[in-house]
Formats: C-alpha cells, structure tokens, sequence
C-alpha cells in the first residue's frame, strides 16, 4: 500500500488555517498526528488533494488545568500528573488510547475527531472493491443494516466521553469567527456514521477548556476492547460526580464506542439526584442505560455482548465516583 | 594431581545469544528487502475479488501499454502445478483456469515502480463467470456441484480422507467403566511473523537465476523453481537471508516466489515482490480451522482403554501439507499416554478460503486441547486428581505404540512431577475461590518428521561442511535455515564444543544453494535433532585431524589426548599439549585447509500399514503445562497470571535458545485460546490486519516458570530433541482446563472469547449447577 500525492500546507496560525480552509473547500483534509487519517489514505479512504498540517500553529498546543490545545500530543497529556488528578476521567482515557507509540503523535484534537470505525470501511481498496463500495467510502450501501440508507460506523474515540463527563467545552474557529460550546454539542446524534459533527464547513478545532467546577471530582472512564493495548473501544463510559454521603448530588455519565457519536444521559443521571445509590437501585440503573444503548455488528465483539457490558461499566464507574475517585 | 572432572560441556546447556544477534538488534542483518539489486523492478500481484470463479478471458493490453511497465503475466506462461508435497501439486503460480479464493493470484506485473505496478493492475479486465462458493467443509463432503479442485474424492470437495483402526475400539468401549466425548471447534489461525514474505529474483546473462527469498525450505523451493520453470536446478541459486519469523507459514514454495522469479525470465531485470500484511493473510497457510470429535473409553482404575478420532479438517483452496495435516490430527494422539486400542476419520476438505497449512505444532494442536479436556472430565468423574489419572497412563520409555510409533526416551513423568510441584498444585486445584483457577494441559511432539518429503534421489536429511584454513576461522555450511530459532547458533555451538574452540571463530553462512549442502528445512521441528547430529558428525571429523596434528606436534597418541579450551593436551600429563592453531596449522601441511563433511539420517522406523510413516520420528518431545488464571466473572475477560511449563527436549543445547521457544510458544498457543481467530463471513477474511487478528499484548502474557526436565535421548545429538513447537501444544488446554476450575465450565468452541466465557456461565447457572458456591 502507498499513499498517493496531495498537496502539504502548513500554516502558522489560526488566521491562516480559516483562510486556507476558505479557499481550499470540501478538497482537504486537516493532519494532526497523523496516525489515524493517513493509515485510512492508505487504504483509499475518502482521498482528498490537500492536507492541512496543524503543527506549527503555536496557539493549538499547550494543556494546562484549564485548556488542552487541540494540537497538544496525547503522550505529553499523559505525562501531567496532575491533570489525571484534578480530572479523573481525562487520565483514565489518555492513557488508554492505542499505544505509547501513537500517542507520542497523537493529538487530543485528532481523538475526538477521530474517524468512526466500521470493519466493512476500515479495509484496503481490494478489499472493499471485492464486496462492493460502501456508504461512507465510494459506495452506496451499507452492509452492516443493508435496509438503511445511513451509516452505522462507531465513533471510536477516548477522550470525547471523558470530557463529556467533565463537562469541558471546545473552542472552534472559522469563517464567521470563533465559537465554544459543551464538548457533547460536537456531535451530531441526529447524524451518522458519516456526518458526524455539528463542525460548520472547514472550521477549526483549537482547544477544550476544562471547568473549574468539576475539577477534583472523583470519576472514571473504563475503556471494553479485546486487547489491553492497541485497540480502538468497542465500549467507553465516562462518570463524574459528586456524592453527599451516599446521595447523588451531580452526576455526568458519557458513554463513547457504542454509536455513531458519544453521548452524554443526563436526563437519566439527573433522575437519580438527590438519590440514596444502594448496590440494587445502581444495577437497576446500569441496566436502563444498557438497554438505551443500541451497537451494531461492526466492530470485533458481538454487539450483544458490547451492550451487555453497558451495565457492567456503567456500574463500575459509578461505584468510581461513589468511592470518591479511589482506585 | 588432583583430578577432578572437567564439566563435561563447556558451552551446552548455557545461555548462548544468537550469533547474529548484534546484526539483527542495529539493524545490520540483511533480510530480502534489504537487497537492492540494480536496475531493480517492482513486481505486484492482482489477486481475485471473486471467491469461486472460472476465468474466461483476460485482456492484458492496457496494462502492457503503460509506459513503465515491463511485464504482464498470467497463468498459462508457466502452468506447471506445484506443491510442497509431491503427491498433491494443485497449485500454480497464477490461477490457470479458475480463481479459488479471494486473494488468489490471478495476473502478476513488473514495473519501474510501485505506483506504475499498481496502475497496471488495475488495467487488466477479466471476464469470468462465477461458480458456487464453499465456506464451510461440510458442504464439501459429498458430490459437490462445482468441484474446487478436480482431484476432489468421488466429486466431492474432500482432499484427503485418512480411515485407521489399531487393536478393537468398539470391544473397549463395550468393557469400558465411562467414557467421554468431546466436540472441539478451532477458528483458523495464521503465523503472524513479524517479516512479511518477500522474494528478489534476478536472471542473469550467464544463463542463471538468483532468487533470495524469506523461506524455511529454500531445498523445496529450489526443487519447485526448477519444476515450474523448466530449467535445472544447477542453474538456479537459492539464497535465504535472514528471515523474521515463519512458524510454518514459509514452509511451503510459495507462489509469489515462482511468480518473482518468472517475472525476472520475462524482462531480464532484476525483480523484488514484497508481500504486504493484508496479503501475508491470503497466502496463509496457517492452523486449521478444525472440528474434532473425540472419544475416550476408560477402565474403573482411570486406565485409557481406547480413543476413537473424527476430525474435520477446513483445507481452504489448496493441498498445501494437508495429506500430513489430515494424518497428524488422528495419529498425534498416541503419545504422551498409552492408549491400546485407537480408530480414526479424518477428512481435509477444500474450501474457496485462503489455504491452511502447517502452523507451529501442525496437526497436533487442536487434538490435543479436546485430547486434555477430555482426560480431565474423565479424572473429575472418577475423583482422580488430573496429574495422577495422567501418571499412570504415561507411555513408558522405549516401548512401541499401537500404531508402532517408536518411543525412545521420555521424560513425561518427570514433567508431571515437576509441574505439580512447582505450580503448587495440591493445595490451589479445586480449592481456589470462584473466578480463579489452574488446568493442567499436556504436550507430545515429533521431533523431526521420520520422512523427508522428497524420497528421489535417497539422501541424508542433513549435511553439514566445515571448513577451516590458516586464519583459524571456521566456516559452517548448511541449508539448515534459520528464521530466528536460533539455528546458526545451535550449529556454531555444537562445532565450537566438539572442536573445543571459542564461539566467535565458527562462522555460519547464508544459505546459499550454490555451497551449502542440503538440508530439507525449518519445519516439523526437525533442525535441532537432524542438523545437530550432521553437525556434530562434521566436528568429529574436523577434531580427527586436529588431533591428528597436535599428536604430530606433541608425540602424544590420539587417544591419549583431551579436548580443552582451544587446546588439545595429554590425559596423563595436562602440561604437554598443543594450541588449537599449532594443531591446524601442522595438520594443514599435507592436505591445506581442513574440510569434513557430517550427515544425518534418520533409521527405518514404522509399521508397513498404508500412511505408517505419518508420525514416525527419531525421538519425542513431552510437556505437561498449569496454567493458574483469573476470571472477571462479569465481563468474561481473563488473565493467564503463571504458566508453569515442564517440558522435555532432551538435554538442553542452548538454554537461552529453549527458553525463548517456550515463552514464544506460550504466547502463541494463549492468543489461539483468547482470542486469534481468522474470521469469516462466508469465505470473505473480516480481519486481515494485525489491529483485528487480535494477537496477545504483552500485558496478557503470563509469568512463565520454565521446568526443563528431559534426561538424555539416545540418538539426539548430546542427547537432545527439539523445543520449537512442541511447547505450545499443552499452552491451550492447560488454559482451557483452569477456566474450568476457575467458573466450572467446560471450553471446547476457540478462541474463547470473552462473550462464551459469560454464556457459558450464564447456561451453567440455568442448569442450577453451582460451581464453589456460585
């Protein structure tokens, strides 16, 4: 497999990326790390002539308490201790995605926009011509629900559940200026597999910023996948809380690799505060948000199984929280 | 004088690294995509997207116009059908006729480069008409509308059926106090290596072809080039380079070898195919997926009275080592224990999948895991503890088995012993809390197949030269091929300790077929006992003359002189002696640079029934392994914790060669439990990448406490057998049998994944069958 040739632009600031997204319209792709966009070039995936590099815009790097630049290396976020203290669930997720090797690239940017995945998408050229071309690449099908006309490839990104459940914004930037809003209004969940973000058209991801509210509040992410390293989640849940004794006095619980996008349930949460949490009323919850969470056969694990799991993560990161982030 | 003994070995049995070892870990070792040749081209592969179809036509043009394209082949330019046995060719280098899989070569280019080949490809139009596809070998065991291959049994898709029967089953199972039976089901799994497959070819005007290629047989290969390209094999020159991993998956002449080396004919450049990974899951050739049916009669004592075998075997599209594959299944079973009474069926049926073929500890993988679990079920029912109900029924040493398997030395007991000792087994089996567990698995192995694969002409199946001149520097030659086991190693080792010389002054070559004597290959864990010995014979000869000379130089008889260290002195008076260089150099006088010649071949061994030989080997390998592992019983996931690993491979030759084929074996056998599987839907791969082929991280690997217990074997070199495949074997069941002991049900469908593991219990729980409380 070779890459074929497109054009590198590298701009050095925000400025610069909205006009070149201007000028260059629907016929780029921006590259962060890397590690995931051009293994999918590779493949064929959805080839566009231009890529964006992102590296030397000096304002999308950086990660302290307060903002993660968009460009920040996953591995360097890794590192901060104290970040994984004040914001459980971002550690717990860091840490978990792919392998030391891809988060010394990676970038907290290029997580939550990770491509969603399908095992009918992520394939060679050969391999998906042999079958026939699908919806999201070349094609006009889907072959996971062939009755549908929509794209059912999961979002199978880390962090996107545990800033949900931190309640952590993201910065935008575009054509008509810059923009923030919760992380969980990133994503589409009347979209799909294929259009997945409320992003307008070439707009710019530049950083999360990180509240100061839920800071130091107890809270997991506990990442479902065949391998303890290397794989993508075929299941991610995200808690963070805070207890009054044994009441639920907030709780923020997100759940990620199950979908097309990662979702946060806090009409389901919100139901349980003020709530005394008895090892009973938890798995009584924990199987309510497993039957609200619907996977598709198109990852490794059976999707019985994956939904099975619901409830058994759900439980455990709540009992995370309820044990004050304790490990 | 004090005497005192010397050690009777001065490098066997320690930790030796790998000669080659500093030049693999800079990256200075040269494998075949480290050769560049000039003038190089880029050979690519079309491979079929249709699982089952005839080809009707071709049309090429387009692609032959493409400026930089060199050469367009397709398959009826070199139709010669070949195959690693010679019983069974069924496979061309391209498809001649019909496309058998998705992934079968079906058109091959050369070009100036790997864009311009891969544009050519894309030019080249087929007409085909499709034929029915065959996914499961069930399909295939009757008349079949569209046979995959014509040589199919009675028109059906069965390439090979194998019908044995030894004293009288039925009578043991009429007399017998229980019996089990156990249905096994194992996904296909593939070799994995870490150096995918890749060929450089070069023809060249002196009227030969050069061909470096990732092999383990570069003889069978060698004999292949030959056979399908019509020109004689002296005029051909294999080499083998280094070479990253096989583990059966380079054992067989592969067809991008031939189509490289045909390419080269064609446009008389220098020709270099690499395989990519998607692909290296197309070529295969890995473990079968299989269904075996396994029944054990048993007396009131826990005495094995009989085993009847049925084995199903998933073939995939060509014959490969299947007739070898489709034995192995039935008759590895007679050992480690004695079993008296023995019947077998098994079948390998084509399918329109990618070809198995053989995979570390071929043929006996899968038996055995159903073999083990059946034998603990049998020990639960009888209240026997599984190590003694094994114990008792081990095969002795030098006996013969019902279907006249020679067994020579076996350290069996001593494993058992060693493993329940060390594993702490008496006080963790059946008394763990619910979730955790230890299974006991055992192991039996060939070590090095009795047969060669080519009888014509009758030759040793080992040969080793040395030679050594002036400089003191000896030079091993030998088509043994290491592919990372550690084979160079072994045979400087051997020369080193035979002649008594230090390490570095043995220099192994390149396998290279223009100088090295043949050796039939890196397979059936035959390197080990059959280059050794050839190695060893080759020393000997060597040490002759060198004694020879420091007896000239020191008036000290032959027999009277000792080897030490790169000094040969007298027995009665240590003081007088002779330097290893003062020895060459007078015994070089007369006839120059010393050269001597070792062979081994094995002796005649096995009964006189049709498939007799399938099994014979000079020695046997033996195993029994406990694995202790953990449950999370809510998720299904487990963790392997500690392998206890006895094993017995004779006399250990290199410690830190052994020791690595265990933990590697250990690795390899735990991803077929957990979670490997080549995962079809239909005949189309889902998988073929190393994100989805879900191979072990190192975080799963377990501690593995390696136990080596082998006494001697009389005919192994220093007593020595082999350790490289037989140590998976007992990996799987002695994981399987602790999930047992662990949640309290019994595994027969692989890879376990997590999700069985919850059904499983979730149908105990329904059952009301409480295990440990739970």
């Amino acid at each position: 497999m070779h890459l074929d040739p497109f054009e590198l632009h590298r701009p050095a600031s925000v400025e610069e990326v909205v006009s070149l997204s201007g000028r260059l319209a629907g016929q780029f792709d921006y590259l962060a790390g890397g590690t995931d966009l051009l293994p999918n070039y590779k493949m064929h995936l959805n080839l566009r002539p231009h890529l964006v590099a992102l590296e030397d815009v000096p304002e999308l790097r950086g990660h302290s308490l307060d903002r993660l630049g968009a460009m920040e290396r996953l591995a360097d976020v890794e590192q901060d201790r104290g970040l994984a203290a004040a914001y459980p669930p971002i550690g717990d997720a860091v840490r978990e995605v792919a392998t030391p090797l891809v988060r010394s690239s990676g970038t907290v940017g290029g997580n939550l926009l990770v491509e969603t995945r399908c095992f009918f998408f992520n394939q060679s050229y050969f391999w998906r011509e042999s079958l026939g071309f699908c919806l999201k690449a070349d094609g006009d099908r889907c072959h996971v629900v062939p009755q549908k006309k929509k794209c059912y490839a999961t979002f199978s990104g880390d962090l996107a559940p545990a800033l949900m459940a931190v309640e952590a914004e993201v910065e935008v930037a575009g054509g008509e200026g810059r923009r923030r809003f919760p992380v969980e209004r990133l994503y589409d969940v009347g979209g799909d597999g294929i259009h997945r973000t409320t992003l307008r058209p070439g707009e710019l991801l530049v950083a999360v910023h990180l509240p100061v509210h839920s800071r130091s509040r107890p809270g997991a992410y506990l990442k479902l996948r065949v391998r303890p390293s290397y794989d993508f989640p075929e299941l991610g849940v995200a808690a963070s809380g805070t207890m009054d004794g044994t009441r639920v006095q907030r709780l923020r619980l997100a759940i990620g690799g199950a979908e097309m996008a990662p979702r946060r349930y806090d009409a389901m949460t919100d139901r349980l505060v003020g709530e005394t949490l008895s090892a009973d009323r938890l798995a009584a919850f924990a199987l309510e948000m497993e039957r609200s969470v619907r996977p598709v056969h198109n990852t490794f694990l059976l999707p019985d199984y994956r939904k099975r799991m619901v409830s058994v993560y759900v439980r455990r990161a709540i009992e995370r929280v309820q044990a004050g982030g304790a490990k | 004088m004090a005497s005192t003994t010397p050690p009777p070995f001065r490098l066997i049995g320690q930790k030796v690294p790998y000669v080659e070892g500093p030049l693999k870990v800079t990256g200075r070792a040269e494998y075949t995509d480290d050769i560049k040749r000039p003038g190089q081209l880029v050979g690519r592969l079309l491979r079929s997207p249709w699982p089952h179809a005839r080809l009707r036509s071709v049309d090429v043009s387009a692609a032959r116009a493409l400026p930089g394209v060199f050469a367009v082949l397709t398959g009826e330019r070199y139709p010669t059908a070949f195959g690693v046995l010679p019983i069974t060719h069924d496979e061309t280098a391209i498809a001649v006729d019909k496309a058998r899989y998705i992934g079968d070569i079906i058109a091959a280019v050369a070009a100036a480069d790997e864009r311009t080949a891969e544009q050519a490809l894309s030019l080249i139009r087929f007409e085909v008409d499709p034929l029915p596809e065959y996914a499961d070998p069930r399909d295939g065991t009757g008349r079949v509308t569209e046979p995959i291959h014509a040589r199919g049994l009675n028109g059906s898709n069965i390439q090979k059926e194998v019908v044995q029967h030894f004293g009288d089953v039925d009578a043991a199972f009429a007399q017998a106090a229980l019996s089990v039976r156990v249905h096994g089901n194992f996904a296909g799994v593939t070799h994995a290596f870490t150096e995918p497959m890749a060929t450089i070819a070069e023809a060249t005007p002196d009227g030969r072809l050069t061909v470096w290629s990732a092999t383990q047989v570069p003889h069978y290969l060698h004999r292949s080039l030959s056979e399908v390209l019509g020109i004689p094999m002296h005029r051909i020159r294999v080499i083998k380079p280094e070479v990253g991993g096989g583990f059966g998956g380079k054992s067989d002449p592969l067809p991008h070898e031939i189509v490289c080396a045909a390419l080269a004919l064609e446009t008389g450049r220098p020709v270099k195919i690499l395989v990519d990974r998607e692909d290296v899951f197309y070529t295969n050739h890995g473990r079968h997926p299989t269904q075996n049916d396994i029944r054990i009669a048993m007396d009131a004592r826990g005495q094995i009275l009989a085993y009847d075998i049925e084995a199903l075997i998933d073939g995939g599209a060509w014959s490969s080592f299947g007739t070898v594959t489709t034995y192995y299944n039935g008759v590895l079973s007679m050992g480690p224990y004695r079993v008296p009474n023995f019947r077998y069926r098994g079948r390998r049926v084509y399918t329109t999948k990618p070809p198995s073929g053989a995979m570390r500890a071929h043929g006996g993988t899968n038996l055995r895991y159903s073999i083990e679990v059946a034998l603990d079920q049998l020990a639960e029912q009888l209240h026997l503890d599984p190590f003694d109900l094994r114990d008792q029924n081990a095969l002795p040493p030098n006996s013969t088995t019902v279907n006249e398997f020679r067994i020579t030395s076996t350290s069996f007991r001593k494993c058992l012993a060693a493993a329940r000792t060390q594993s702490g087994w008496d006080r963790k089996f059946r008394q763990l809390p619910y979730g955790r567990g230890v299974g006991l698995g055992c192991g039996f192995y060939i070590s090095g197949s009795n047969s060669p694969i080519h009888f014509t002409p009758v030759m040793p199946q080992s040969t080793v030269h040395l030679k050594v001149d002036m400089d003191g520097g000896i030079a091993a030659h030998s088509m043994q091929a290491d592919i990372g086991q550690g084979s160079n190693t072994l045979l400087a080792l051997i020369v080193a300790e035979v002649l008594g010389v230090d390490l570095e002054r043995v220099h192994v070559q390149r396998v290279d077929s223009d100088v090295s004597p043949i050796d039939i290959g890196s397979y059936s864990s035959r390197v080990t006992f059959m280059m050794g010995n050839a190695a060893r014979a080759a020393a000997e000869q060597l040490r002759a003359k060198l004694l020879a000379g420091a007896s000239a130089l020191t008036g000290v008889p032959v027999e009277d002189l000792e080897v030490g260290h790169e000094r040969y002195f007298s027995r009665r008076d240590p003081t007088v002696g002779a330097t290893f260089m003062e020895s060459l150099h007078r015994a070089m006088e007369r006839e120059g640079a010393l050269v001597a010649s070792g062979a081994y071949n094995s002796p005649k061994m096995g009964g006189s029934f049709k498939g007799a030989r399938a099994g014979t080997a000079p020695a046997y390998s033996f195993a029994a392994y406990v694995a202790e592992v953990e449950v999370d019983v809510d998720t299904g996931v487990y963790h392997a914790e500690t392998v206890w690993a006895a094993f017995d491979c004779g006399r250990v030759l290199n410690r830190l060669a052994v020791e690595g084929q265990i933990e590697g074996s250990v690795h390899m056998g735990l991803g077929q439990v957990m979670g490997e599987s080549m995962n079809y839907r239909g005949t189309r791969l889902m998988n073929p990448s190393l994100l989805e082929y879900k191979i072990p991280m190192p975080q799963q690997m377990p501690k593995v406490e390696i136990l080596l217990v082998g006494d001697d074997d009389p005919e192994g070199p220093f007593g020595a057998k082999e350790a490289g495949e037989g140590p998976l074997i007992a990996t799987l069941p002695a994981v399987g049998n602790a999930l047992y002991d662990a949640v309290g049900v019994r595994f027969t469908d692989l890879p376990i994944t997590p999700d069985k593991v919850l059904k499983g219990i979730d149908q105990r729980r329904r059952e009301e069958r409480p295990w440990k409380g739970h």
